[in-house]
């Protein structure tokens, strides 16, 4: 009897501390879910305008086809006097060492790859991933299938994602 | 049970100096080589891991009553997550630059040994302020030393120091200390981490050695000056006794 008891009060004390801490969670959810998601879209804004520049503006937004596995939205991107620069895509993916959100830009003119930009990076060797293969490609410095870089696994995700929106823009531009 | 006098300053310094968690229990070595590239992602780091610390300690030594031996680990563990997501929703809303800057290491604050370890080993038994005192000296501990770590990473690896990178509410400003050119991007790098590591180590094992070493030669110092005192005591008596058994 008094086990029974004993059992009973420790399930109550272990499920009372999961219910306080998912109460926190949420409660903490809901003070940041918007500011999160204002951060988020700003980091869109500045990685477009980074690829095509300043004056830069998403014109418009649209989710992709769910037939691919990274490529998530589309944005139209226009100048400063409403010239169509090119296209941006939203890109997500994961692999054993952790989440990447990418936005990669082909431009209009040269109906060719103009850059991309991190919007979320928590690979284990996120630094090394930076340094070593998204600046130098950014810079032309590194061809996109050359992955040894110290962080192999990261950026055969980045290729795949990359050469999946290379897919999808040809598709576009062949329409 | 009364406290001998200034406890609490001895609670709070152990943390810093003699059971430093970096640099003397060698806990903590993941985040440490990862996140101190630059001392101000070494700073972050550092304050996010000392606000989970004192947090999960203040309520492990709460509920210390109500946890039972079977749920401790468990109930731990769940105390410890939570204030971990907390702190990263938190960091992501309002410290984004720092959020991108430490990525999945925040998330790895859950499985830091020291954070479980302090819960286990004092907080739970221990009082409230107690366990509050032992887990900020702790964390200030944790923080200078990835701090000192990243001193010499930034330093020798870039040249310079940046500040306003990560906390965008200071002005940006770099501080460059070597002339361009003359950086060792190796420290910047992993094995370079490990190599500061290494040295920090070694110099904090030599000034332990010359320390037991002139506590030892003291020791041994005063016990051949004892010797000698009490062989001279001894001459003294019989040359004492020598002297009585002659007037005799």
């Amino acid at each position: 009897m008094a086990d029974k008891k004993h059992y009973i009060i420790t399930s109550i004390t272990l499920g009372a501390i999961a219910a306080c801490s998912a109460a926190l969670i949420g409660v903490t959810n809901m003070v940041t879910r918007d500011k999160i998601a204002q951060n988020e879209q700003n980091k869109i804004t500045s990685g477009i305008n980074s690829i095509f520049g300043n004056d830069s503006k998403i014109a418009d937004e649209a989710p992709v086809d769910s037939d691919y596995k990274y490529v998530k939205y589309v944005y139209t991107v226009h100048g400063d006097g409403d010239q169509l620069l090119g296209y941006a895509f939203r890109t997500s993916g994961s692999n054993m060492y952790g989440k990447i959100s990418l936005i990669v830009g082909f431009g209009e003119a040269s109906k060719d790859f103009e850059g991309l930009s991190i919007v979320v990076n928590e690979q284990t060797y996120a630094s090394t991933l930076v340094d070593n293969y998204i600046n130098p490609l950014n810079e032309g410095k590194r061809e996109l299938e050359d992955v040894s870089c110290g962080a192999t696994y990261g950026a055969k995700l980045v290729r795949d994602m990359v050469n999946e929106a290379s897919q999808v823009i040809n598709e576009m531009w062949k329409d | 049970m009364a406290k001998e006098k200034g406890f609490t300053k001895k609670n709070f310094l152990k943390g810093i100096v003699v059971e430093n968690p970096l640099f003397v229990s060698i806990l903590g070595t993941c985040p440490a080589l990862a996140t101190t590239k630059t001392v101000e992602a070494a700073l972050g780091m550092g304050l996010l891991f000392t606000v989970v610390l004192i947090c999960s300690s203040v309520l492990v030594s709460l509920l210390r009553k109500l946890i039972s031996e079977e749920i401790r680990t468990p109930a731990y563990i769940v105390i410890i997550a939570t204030f971990v997501t907390i702190v990263k929703m938190m960091t992501s809303a309002f410290l984004p630059e720092l959020y991108s800057t430490l990525g999945v290491f925040i998330s790895l604050i859950v499985v830091n040994c020291i954070v479980l370890g302090r819960a286990e080993a004092y907080a739970s038994k221990n009082t409230v302020f107690d366990s509050f005192i032992d887990a900020l000296g702790m964390g200030v501990g944790y923080t200078l030393a990835i701090i000192l770590m990243a001193f010499f990473r930034e330093l020798i690896g870039t040249g310079a120091f940046s500040f306003g990178k990560i906390f965008t509410f200071i002005p940006a400003f770099k501080l460059q200390i070597i002339p361009v050119g003359y950086e060792i991007s190796l420290f910047q790098n992993p094995a370079g981490a490990f190599i500061v590591f290494a040295i920090i180590l070694a110099v904090i094992a030599f000034i332990n050695n010359r320390k037991n070493e002139l506590k030892t030669n003291l020791e041994r110092q005063a016990k051949i000056k004892k010797q000698q005192e009490a062989k001279l005591k001894a001459e003294q008596e019989k040359a004492k006794q020598v002297a009585e058994g002659e007037t005799k």
